[in-house]
């Protein structure tokens, strides 16, 4: 080898360890960056990973079912089948794809491509109008392993073909949705409601219970929404793991499966309902017709048992059809059911409060006894119309005005010389006026607004009963304290002589007037009104049984606030007293009368009927906007609402029913056959189930 | 050309050093995998890649690695031949092409392109040992290096330019590149960088965009494949996973885990114990080449182990870089880890090139 093969040159050691020195702090910089991440922000990393395939399932709970006390079902969860695809399990082969979107294209009756992908990106799921081929490729983009809704609702013939035929479809698959059904639709509506979206302001509030926002439903009215608690269950939980293509693999968690809502039996008697609807209706279509335009456009009819307190019906016309909201809320409907000036999604036998009338005259007739106002025996003159003193403060010289009674139209002298039992039974407006504000030397002193409050409340009024249905108004009895309030004006004598006969500021909810009555045919026991028999759990157990529960005794309960009176101005004084037996007794005698005197107001109604029956009609003046639009609040022309209480049987009273009519006109010949088609149907269907040994209503 | 040839001098630790990050880079394939069909025999084919790749180092160290100097003019043709048609082959689909598809396998020649460069400058510096270090010394080696990349930049295929770049600066800082002269490129490739910016393929573009400002909110693309990778690093903590429980890698939210992102599949699967391990045994490699480089008998010899060993630097630091999302998102792979049957032979031949080196180095010897 010769000395030219010997390198002429020599790399430079330097520039040698500058290129080792830069390499160096390459491989610092990556192995510094690499121990950051693993060991310090190790733990988040580890964390974002869990989350990457941790997927938390909500498994829907069924809901409960409705009854009625009979165990009809009110409310049940169908069926609903939807068309689905899961993108991720159709096959390879794009011919195979298109061939089964053809197939089930001509089944289901969706377009195989209709509009882009982006078009679909638009509507909701189950809103038609993409194609097949759009639905699944934009589901493709997002999670293929989730089912895509093709068509919603399908009927069942097409469903069990689909299922049948799916065997040769891989991906496609028939999900089945429950869906609130109710049999009894709109005879029951008001009181069953319906079901909606958990509401955007209450997302958090229901997810923290486990609920799912988009997916389930919570009651939105009625007993779906007071009893939303009892019927919903527990969503059951699942932990699982999924791959990048959300592919379900394993569980991570043992899964907590769903606890099924509790059922429920309601006191209703569907059958009772049904009866009250007819009579309901039967009466406001044949007057309507009668007058030829609408004329009463709303009514109630409420019947309940006033021993133990439960609703055996309870219908409010006008209503609405609940199915038609079972399975979205269609906003059309919607739109015009909440435009109705009837108002027909409010159940007015407990959101809607009128003038009660002569009914009221229920609590002026107790107080008044109670007070020693009037004593049984003592008559009173009731001419057919009264001139009385209305003044603003006790110095105030007044004006005189004429209080007219019902009877002036048909007999000016009007009742003449009457006990105080006549004056129920004939409803006379004159001898309540006496009884409520006194006259002269015959009632020197009268039972005023304050003392007739305390008897009012006693039998119900002026606060929410408490039944187990939502939106319940108050009602209102003035006092004179509201009045300064919320008119700006000192309470008069002439407000306490209209109060006393249920009119003026007087306002009742239909349930609050069904109290009073109740309370009076039960003896001065309130049992507190119920829509709820029994609790039923998934497994046919009852985990709550019926239990009366009462409000209170009137003649045990101090309830009534003693007041000082003088010279028609009363202040409070020490203590609290009772209603006393013998004062109820006479009340129902006087309600008694008002069936069996040939001039009681509910004598025709119930002539010949075989049960006893006692009751307390009314026909009370409003003038409410509606009235006030259409120009009808002429002075001694006011509008009237109908209504009618009964009870029987009289000496055991099992049944109570009212009936209220928007605009009816006089409480007797409108609400009062109404409460009799009722109370006749009650005791037909005691008698059926008697005979087949089913052993009455409970 | 065999005659007398001895294995004496064959360096048994770098070929195990090599042997050794492929045969876990074919298990780290296997991991990689993950159940999806498609890339199911990818750890075959690497594992007989790697087979042909050591028939491959023992054939070229066999010869004398100045036998391609001679022959550098066909060699050099054929490699720009083959990058032109390419390159034609590119516009005839559309966008980028970066192989041809020889029956079920697909040629890269970059990856060869990148062997050829090292050799030809090898060449070149070993020619001009004894020129002063001028601009013509430094323009001349310029073109040689740029007849091949014009082809790979109009692919485009940028991080290979880079690559070869870093290539021919490194040869000719070590050559004796002047500091004026390497500071006048410092500032002119700066400004070149600014200037062509604008320049780019909007993927290029994106991607630097991407790096610098990252949409949180991204689902897929650049950077859901670096936030997810990222992830994969740092769950995988001191001691991994374990192979095969790598949750990243197994539920497949790890993208291109078995080329691009494999360090992070690494990293996760066998955490920082294992990620260090796979850096030494790369920079071990790096280091025998260097270790070649120095003790070569001849200026090419020395450049032509040089010119390997920064190339798996190289290429090792920008792919490790980019899983650790400190630089854009590039492509590069993992040298001798990463799956890809065209890098990995070229990169065997690399091998056997610096084989072929040490094993001459004793030039004196009877």
């Amino acid at each position: 080898m010769s000395s030219t093969s010997l390198p002429r040159f020599r790399i430079q050691t330097w520039r040698m360890v500058t290129l080792y020195v830069a390499g160096a702090l390459v491989f610092a910089l990556l192995a510094f960056r690499l121990f950051n991440l693993q060991i310090f922000e190790g733990v988040n990393w580890l964390i974002r990973a869990e989350d990457n395939f941790t997927r938390e399932i909500s498994i829907p709970a069924l809901r409960g079912i409705i009854y009625d006390r009979n165990g009809m079902v009110l409310a049940r969860n169908i069926a609903s089948y939807n068309v689905v695809i899961t993108p991720a399990y159709l096959p390879d082969d794009a011919v195979d794809i298109q061939r089964i979107y053809r197939e089930l294209s001509g089944i289901i009756d969706v377009p195989v491509n209709h509009g882009t992908v982006d078009d679909a990106k638009l509507v909701a799921a189950c809103v038609p109008g993409p194609g097949i081929a759009q639905l699944v490729e934009l589901g493709d983009s997002l999670a293929p392993y989730s089912p895509v809704k093709i068509k919603c609702d399908v009927d069942g013939e097409s469903a069990r073909i689909i299922r049948e035929r799916a065997v040769a479809w891989p991906g496609v698959d028939i999900e089945i949705e429950p869906i609130r059904d109710y049999p009894t639709g709109s005879l029951t509506a008001n009181v069953i409601g319906f079901l909606g979206p958990i509401p955007a302001a209450r997302v958090e509030q229901y997810e923290a219970l486990g609920f799912k926002a988009g997916r389930d439903k919570v009651g939105y009215a009625g007993v779906e929404a007071s009893m939303q608690d009892i019927l919903a269950g527990q969503n059951g939980r699942r932990v699982i793991e999924v791959d990048v293509a959300g592919k379900e693999l394993r569980n991570l968690e043992p899964p907590i499966p769903p606890v099924p809502g509790d059922n429920i039996r309601l006191t209703l008697d569907t059958r009772l309902q049904l009866a009250a609807e007819g009579a309901l209706l039967g009466e406001i279509e044949s007057w309507n017709a009668y007058f030829g335009r609408i004329r009463i456009s709303s009514g109630v009819v409420i019947a309940m048992n006033p021993k133990t307190g439960e609703i055996l019906a309870m219908v409010s016309y006008p209503t609405y059809e609940n199915n038609r909201l079972a399975r979205f809320i269609p906003a059309y409907y919607y739109q015009q059911l909440s435009e109705d000036p009837r108002h027909p999604l409010l159940n007015n036998a407990i959101s809607s409060e009128y003038p009660p009338g002569s009914v009221f005259k229920l609590s002026t007739a107790t107080g008044a006894l109670n007070e020693g106002v009037v004593t049984i025996d003592q008559t009173i003159y009731a001419p057919g119309q009264l001139i009385l003193t209305e003044k603003f403060s006790p110095n105030d010289p007044g004006r005189e005005r004429p209080f007219v009674d019902w009877i002036f139209d048909q007999n000016p002298a009007g009742f003449g010389q009457i006990d105080f039992l006549h004056c129920i039974a004939y409803s006379s407006n004159v001898c309540f006026y006496k009884l409520g504000g006194g006259y002269k030397d015959e009632i020197p002193q009268g039972l005023g607004i304050l003392r007739l409050r305390e008897y009012a409340r006693a039998l119900g009024y002026d606060e929410p009963s408490g039944i187990e249905l939502p939106g319940e108004a108050d009602g209102l009895i003035p006092s004179p304290k509201w009045k300064r309030i919320n008119q700006g004006e000192n309470w008069s004598t002439g407000d306490t002589y209209i109060a006393s006969v249920g009119q003026g500021y007087v306002l009742a909810t239909p349930l609050q007037v069904l109290m009073s009555g109740a309370t009076i045919a039960n003896d001065g026991k309130l049992m507190q009104p119920t829509i709820l028999r029994e609790v039923i759990n998934d497994e046919g157990h009852v985990v709550r049984f019926f239990q009366p529960a009462m409000k209170w005794d009137i003649t045990t309960t101090q309830l009534i606030q003693n007041y000082e009176c003088e010279g028609g101005y009363c202040s409070e004084a020490e203590g609290k007293k009772t209603v006393s037996p013998f004062v109820v007794q006479s009340v129902q005698e006087g309600m008694r009368l008002a069936v069996t005197d040939p001039r009681g107001t509910l004598n025709k109604v119930f002539s010949g009927f075989p049960i006893a029956v006692a009751g307390k009609t009314g026909t009370a003046e409003y003038c409410d906007d509606v009235a006030l639009s259409q120009n009808r609040c002429q002075y001694g022309q006011w509008p009237t609402h109908s209504w009618t209480l009964a009870y029987a049987p009289y000496d055991d009273p099992e049944i109570i029913v009212m009936a209220f009519c928007y605009n009816g006109g006089e409480g007797a010949s409108v609400a009062g056959p109404i409460v009799a088609k009722v109370v006749e149907a009650y005791f037909e269907i005691k008698a059926i189930d008697i005979a087949e040994g089913v052993g009455g209503g409970g | 050309m065999l005659r007398g040839l001895s294995w004496r001098h064959f360096d048994f630790w770098l070929l195990g050093a090599v042997v050794l990050a492929i045969a876990f880079g074919v298990a780290m394939i296997d991991s990689a995998v993950a159940g999806n069909v498609e890339i199911a025999d990818y750890p075959s084919r690497q594992a007989i890649f790697a087979g042909i790749g050591l028939v491959v180092i023992f054939g070229i160290a066999a010869i004398d690695y100045n036998y391609w100097s001679v022959l550098y003019r066909p060699i050099y043709g054929v490699m720009m031949l083959l990058l032109f048609f390419l390159f034609l082959s590119a516009r005839a689909v559309f966008g980028a092409a970066r192989w041809f598809r020889v029956g079920v396998i697909f040629v890269q020649p970059t990856e060869l392109a990148k062997i050829v460069v090292i050799l030809i400058l090898a060449r070149y510096f070993e020619q001009t040992q004894d020129e002063p270090r001028d601009l013509r010394w430094i323009i001349s080696s310029l073109l040689w290096t740029m007849g091949l990349a014009i082809w790979i930049l109009l692919q485009p295929n940028l991080s290979n330019v880079i690559v070869i770049m870093v290539i021919w600066i490194s040869m000719l800082w070590l050559n004796g590149l002047q500091i004026k002269h390497l500071l006048t490129f410092g500032v002119s490739g700066l400004i070149l960088l600014v200037v062509g910016f604008p320049f780019l393929q909007d993927y290029q573009r994106q991607r630097v965009i991407t790096f610098l400002f990252p949409d949180p909110t991204a689902r897929h693309g650049a950077t859901y494949n670096v936030r997810q990778a990222l992830i994969a690093i740092g769950s995988g903590g001191l001691l991994g996973k374990g192979y095969g429980h790598g949750s990243q890698v197994q539920l497949r939210f790890l993208k291109v885990r078995h080329t691009d992102f494999i360090f992070s599949a690494i990293s996760e699967e066998f955490g920082l114990i294992g990620a260090l391990l796979v850096i030494a045994v790369l920079v071990f490699i790096i280091a025998r080449c260097m270790r070649a480089a120095r003790m070569a008998r001849d200026t090419s010899g020395a450049m032509i182990a040089f010119g390997v060993g920064v190339l798996i630097f190289f290429q090792g630091a920008v792919n490790i870089g980019v899983n650790l999302n400190l630089i854009p998102v590039s492509g590069l792979p993992l040298p001798f880890i990463s799956y890809g049957g065209s890098g990995l032979l070229s990169l065997m031949l690399g091998i056997g090139l610096v084989e072929s080196v040490i094993m001459r180095h004793k030039a004196l010897e009877f």
